[in-house]
């Protein structure tokens, strides 16, 4: 059974884990973007300002270490939480097929935020950066955000 | 009908959505903020809430590099054990050699430079192997000694290498006699319970002659086997087996097999070898084999064939 508790303690575990495995453990890329699947999950649970409170906490979070772009993380984290929270008015469903949509969505929509953000001396090619680096980026974070919600036994009633 | 209820009423709602606003407007603001307030911004968060992934990586990427310096330097000190090892058998092998030196110049026959070879294999006790041959000079029953006197005697001679047996043989033994020349006798193996236990025996002395305990015992040179004055040991105490009129001594030995790594092989006279570098006096440098050459006689005749027993 899902409860408030149990989806911010999922949410919790997601941002330590993100931060274990991007920065203690140093695997970059490697590591799936554990923040924005924490963001997402927490977004379908409150309104729109909580959703940009942890979207601007967690994106200036992500924003410590960038040293350059400093800010297009929170700007990004932000927006996607006001949309994740906004999902509540515009969909509903809490199948299989949304959720991963859902996920997949919210993570390239960060990275297109954060590629807008970023300005133009410090982004890489449209092409390479949002057709090809970010819908494998989002699979990713996907894929491993369906199994870990799957495993924390929020089901697919996290989506109401 | 949709399962989705509305969870705010209008109020909340337009309060959430202002929230949101602001957030919204913070972080277009932190997009544009300077950089050194930026820079402030982060470093206060990377030292307090990301802290403590900050040390968790630091702790991990030093223990990242002392396991790789730990495999660096591990490999330097087995390097330097190897040199030591290697320093400490030259030093060994040096102190042999220049004890094996000083005793060529004391015997001063034609002898070659051996290293001794041990297989270990069942059944080899008192054998052993030398790496010089025909080819050396070596010969049958070629006298092998070691430091300060008698290891044992070639059996048999190859090319390159020669087979000996040391003094422990059951079927060693020699022509002996004390150190002033005045009592004869011959000295043989006596085996004992375990290896460590075999001893020498110094049989056939008359029994009107008496031997005081620290007399010395060298090769007399009779049967031509052994070169005459060789040191093989010294008296220990009278045996109580005695047979007839002769009396019997144990011996202590002066050389221990098991220490021989680097022996002397006698050559006879005339053999020279073709590989062997010339050996002069002390403080000599020593190349490829030794030979030791002289031209001091042994003082006595070593012509007469070896005694059966």
């Amino acid at each position: 059974m899902k409860s408030p508790l149990r989806v911010w303690g999922v949410v919790g575990v997601l941002v330590l884990l993100h931060f274990g495995l991007h920065l203690s453990l140093g695997l970059g890329e490697s590591a799936p973007d554990l923040l924005v699947v924490a963001l997402l999950i927490a977004a379908r649970e409150g309104n729109v300002g909580r959703g940009a409170g942890l979207g601007f906490l967690l994106g200036l979070l992500d924003d410590a270490f960038s040293v350059l772009a400093f800010g297009a993380n929170t700007f990004a984290m932000t927006v996607v939480g006001m949309g994740g929270s906004r999902t509540r008015d515009l969909f509903v469903g809490d199948s299989l097929f949304f959720l991963a949509s859902y996920l997949f969505l919210g993570k390239w929509m960060r990275d297109l935020l954060h590629w807008v953000a970023a300005g133009e001396g410090l982004r890489e090619s449209f092409g390479d950066t949002m057709l090809i680096q970010a819908p494998i980026s989002a699979v990713y974070a996907g894929l491993v955000g369906l199994v870990l919600i799957a495993i924390s036994g929020l089901g697919w009633e996290t989506v109401r | 009908m949709p399962i989705y209820k509305k969870d705010f009423n209008e109020s909340e709602k337009a309060r959430s959505s202002l929230i949101g606003f602001v957030f919204f407007l913070i972080s277009v603001i932190a997009l544009y903020v300077p950089d050194p307030s930026q820079d402030h911004v982060a470093s206060l968060l990377r030292g307090t809430v990301l802290r403590p992934f900050v040390l968790v990586q630091e702790g991990l990427v030093r223990r990242s590099i002392h396991a790789r310096d730990t495999e660096v330097l591990q490999g330097r000190l087995d390097s330097l054990e190897a040199v030591i090892t290697n320093r400490n058998t030259l030093s060994e092998e040096n102190g042999r050699l220049r004890r094996l030196l000083e005793l060529s110049e004391k015997n001063p026959d034609q002898y070659v430079a051996a290293s001794v070879i041990r297989s270990g294999s069942p059944g080899s006790a008192s054998m052993f192997g030398v790496d010089v041959g025909t080819r050396d000079g070596v010969e049958r029953d070629s006298p092998v000694i070691m430091g300060r006197g008698l290891l044992g005697v070639v059996r048999e001679s190859q090319a390159t290498n020669a087979t000996a047996m040391d003094w422990t043989h059951p079927q060693f033994w020699a022509s002996a006699m004390t150190a002033d020349g005045s009592i004869y006798g011959f000295v043989q193996a006596t085996p004992g319970r375990f290896r460590e236990a075999d001893r020498l025996l110094l049989d056939g002395i008359p029994f009107h002659q008496e031997l005081e305990r620290g007399v010395v015992v060298v090769t007399s040179g009779l049967g031509g086997v052994y070169p005459r004055g060789i040191q093989i040991g010294v008296v220990i105490e009278e045996s109580g087996a005695q047979e007839g009129w002769v009396r019997s001594y144990w011996l202590r030995p002066f050389v221990s097999p098991g220490e021989a790594t680097q022996v002397l092989v006698l050559v006879p006279r005339g053999e020279q070898p073709a590989d062997t570098a010339s050996l002069s006096g002390g403080g000599a440098a020593v190349q490829g084999r030794v030979q030791a050459t002289g031209a001091i006689s042994l003082g006595a005749s070593d012509a007469e064939s070896r005694t059966p027993r």
